[in-house]
């Protein structure tokens, strides 16, 4: 990307000295590079000659060989030394919509991405309820369905920047956050068949992949709104989701979500499992840990511009959308404020499209740029009232060293040349 | 459409006037609505309910559906099956199998299983936990170069020993899991109770102690006061419910502050990440260059992945192929001395790599796949 960077400052470079002063004083703006009688239209392209490909060629359809880079990426620094507890981000800066595609759709796991046999798959349910019970694929699916739209996102999202700023990249700063529809049963219609036990309060759901990761929800959320879920966007779940089965507690820590779901105890008591022990525990600066932290909190970032998606194609004046997403796991998005001062002042965006419950929401701002530098910032509020918050405000709450939750203010510093880089507004 | 931009656009300009020309200069901020903890579900989050067959106002769903009191779908869990599936084990030591081991043992299959990666002593790995000390760090804070960070260990940090059989028994060793008998999980918990100095009832855990089922149980863990909110209780759900719907109890609220508000200083990236992202970053839209045809799709290449590459794509704990200057010394000498150095272990090297399930030729098709990426 550096490289890549360079080469095209030094093209632009290279460009403007060859070109009319005016042009130069206009900006440092790229300046339009489409030449009149453009031979791409004057001449029949040749896709325009000759024959496509034949309908049986992808029976399972794939994107354009053009959009190869558009794929999930990975860093060392970001896994135990491995590739099997590890996360794959999501480049949410090639998204449109409020839908991820499935092959881009982020993937955490903590032994790699087990491969089930459906015919062999079993769902246990035991503990304090009336009849312990036996569930294969299909007897799940025979439930009524239903249908809904939900980020996931991991908690240790952005953890990399509480120190600092680090990573140049929306796909490294925000991307171990997905969104899809997911098709499966509420849960509390499995429970009517299994019946809960007098005194249950606590929920164990347990992964039957390697890692065996087990996590303790409260009987409440998973009677409230949680599901198993066997589809995403109209197909079975992949692999990487938890094929054939995850558990979907919406709105909650990814890691919340057990995939590859082999088992729900019922009990009267919290179990305090790895991941609510050595992991996704919230280290404060007292030195104590908050236990248990669910929601994902009110969080936006602006997608467009960002430093993958920069303004080093336009001109001067041109009229853009500043476009980015917005979601709460505390409910739905209510507004987003954009700045263009760092945080000194704020206007008000448009939100756009679906403002579903606990589900990312799209914003926008129309703004004609004079290729002036800004310090770009969004800023959402959601339905229970919380406001994001500063960097000031978050680290003088929670420290630098809690890893999980991080939802403060994101800003991009547009140069006046179009590039975007990711800053920092802190004390 | 370019009438509005010019009109919003104008407004933006017209506030930053004020906000420069403001005499007061104070902030202006939006109060906003808080709901009542009545209205609020367990995380303090909006409870959302069914009204005329609507969820949420947004879903529309079959209200019959709700009505159906049982299913009878699927059919009742034997005994067995639960018994062979109920493997946590609880806080309060629900689930916890009778068995025993020694420190002594401990360490030997510490040294066999877990060494690798969490280096000697429990000293740590790269990337991997180190699993011993850090007692007395919880309140650091790593604000500039050379703060020490928080270290959080088994001794340091952990507040149950329950996890630390249940974590050891099912999710390690981390390339086998399920693999290890209840005795030698017993035996390797003493080991790391040992090494992080942690008595029961007032005895060190020396090489002769033999660590049981009772004894396990009455461990007390150094940080077991460090975690709240106590959600223990009959009434721990409501205790979250409370703890998460007051934000002031986890973060600073902040408010929706439109003008002349508290800003800060801007700092800027000075060591950036993005070099070691893979692939490489890129937005292009060009073909991608034709993949070389290798060895990759071999039978040993797909072997070498599911069963060496835990360890042997991470060159802090075994060469990695393809690291022509860890092989070379390596292949100086001969291929038979590595095959036997893969199938009976040498120094970190475990027996077969710990895969006891690949046959002597399988493990040699392995070497020759790993040496031949790596000349």
């Amino acid at each position: 990307m550096k490289r890549e960077i360079d080469n095209k400052r030094e093209s632009r470079r290279g460009f403007l000295k060859n070109i009319a002063a005016s042009v130069v004083a206009a900006g440092t703006l790229a300046p339009s590079l489409l030449k009149a009688d453009d031979p791409n239209l004057i001449e029949e392209p040749e896709w325009g000659k000759k024959l496509g490909l034949p309908v049986d060629k992808y029976l399972y359809g794939q994107p354009s060989p053009y959009e190869h880079n558009v794929v999930r990426r990975v860093h060392e620094l970001l896994s135990s030394g491995d590739m099997y507890a590890s996360v794959a981000m999501c480049p949410i800066h090639e998204l449109d919509g409020i839908i991820t595609p499935n092959g881009l759709f982020f993937n955490r796991c903590h032994g790699g991405v087990a491969i089930i046999d459906p015919n062999k798959y079993r769902l246990l349910i035991h503990g304090m309820v009336e009849k312990p019970l036996v569930l294969t694929l299909e007897d799940i699916k025979k439930y009524p369905s239903e249908s809904v739209i939900h980020f996931i996102e991991c908690p240790a999202n952005g953890s990399t920047e509480w120190r600092a700023p680090q990573f140049n990249t929306l796909q490294f700063l925000k991307g171990m956050m997905s969104q899809a529809e997911w098709t499966g049963v509420r849960l509390k219609h499995i429970l009517k068949d299994a019946g809960i036990k007098e005194g249950a309060k606590w929920v164990l759901a347990e992964g039957s992949d390697n890692s065996h990761m087990g996590r303790t929800i409260p009987l409440e959320k998973i009677l409230d709104d949680a599901m198993v879920v066997w589809a995403q966007n109209g197909e079975a779940l992949r692999p990487e989701q938890g094929y054939p089965i995850r558990l979907l507690v919406p709105g909650w820590e990814g890691n919340l979500n057990i995939k590859w779901l082999g088992r729900i105890e019922i009990g009267d008591k919290p179990w305090h499992a790895k991941e609510e022990t050595s992991k996704y525990t919230m280290l404060m600066p007292s030195g104590k840990a908050i236990r248990f932290f669910w929601p994902m909190e009110v969080n936006s970032v602006i997608t467009r511009p960002c430093p993958d998606k920069p303004w080093t194609h336009l001109k001067k004046g041109d009229v853009v959308e500043i476009e980015g997403l917005a979601w709460s796991g505390h409910g739905r998005i209510k507004g987003v404020d954009i700045s263009f001062d760092g945080g000194k002042n704020w206007v008000e965006a448009k939100l756009k499209g679906l403002v579903l419950p606990k589900a990312w929401t799209r914003f926008s701002y129309i703004y004609k740029w004079e290729g002036e530098p800004l310090l770009l910032s969004s800023r959402a509020y959601d339905e229970v009232g919380n406001v994001q918050p500063t960097i000031d405000q978050e680290v003088g709450k929670m420290g630098v060293e809690n890893i999980y939750h991080r939802n403060a203010i994101v800003t991009w510093e547009v140069k006046a040349n179009g590039e975007v880089h990711n800053v920092q507004i802190r004390s | 459409m370019f009438k509005l931009d010019l009109k919003r656009i104008s407004t933006f300009v017209a506030l930053t006037l004020f906000a420069t020309t403001s005499i007061s200069a104070q902030p202006q901020e939006i109060k906003l609505q808080t709901p009542p903890l009545d209205k609020r579900a367990v995380d303090g989050a909006i409870k959302y309910h069914i009204k005329d067959d609507v969820y949420a106002d947004t879903y529309k769903i079959n209200p019959d559906a709700y009505e159906i009191k049982q299913f009878n779908f699927g059919r009742e869990a034997t005994k067995n099956e639960i018994k062979a599936r109920d493997i946590d084990v609880r806080y309060d030591w629900q689930g916890l199998p009778d068995g025993k081991g020694s420190v002594e043992q401990g360490d030997e299959l510490y040294a066999k299983h877990c060494e690798m990666c969490h280096g000697e002593m429990g000293s740590g790995g790269k990337g991997y936990p180190l699993l011993v000390g850090g007692q007395g760090t919880l309140k650091n804070q790593m604000l500039k170069p050379g703060d020490e960070p928080p270290i959080k260990t088994i001794g340091s940090y952990w507040p149950y020993a329950s996890t630390l059989w249940w974590y050891v028994k099912t999710g390690m060793p981390f390339p086998h899991p399920m693999s290890l008998t209840n005795d030698e999980v017993y035996a390797i918990v003493a080991y790391l109770l040992s090494l992080n100095e942690i008595t029961i009832d007032g005895e060190e855990l020396d090489d002769e102690y033999v660590l049981t089922k009772e004894k396990l149980m009455k461990v007390v863990m150094p940080n077991v006061n460090g975690f709240y909110p106590d959600v223990n209780g009959p009434d721990g759900p409501l205790v979250m419910k409370k703890f998460l719907s007051d934000s002031s109890n986890y973060a600073t609220p902040n408010v929706r502050c439109m003008k002349n508000c508290p800003t800060a200083k801007v700092v800027r990236i000075s060591q950036p990440l993005d070099d070691g992202i893979r692939p490489p970053l890129s937005t292009k839209r060009d073909l991608p260059k034709k993949e070389e045809g290798s060895a990759q799709n071999s039978k040993y290449a797909k072997l070498f992945e599911e069963k060496c590459s835990a360890c042997h794509m991470n060159k802090a704990i075994a060469p990695v192929p393809g690291d022509k200057e860890e092989w070379a010394s390596r292949i100086k000498q001969g291929i038979e001395t590595l095959y036997e150095h893969a199938i009976k272990g040498f120094k970190g090297m475990p027996p077969k790599g710990g895969a006891m399930d690949l046959s002597d030729e399988d493990i040699k098709g392995i070497v020759d796949f790993m040496v031949e990426q790596s000349k």
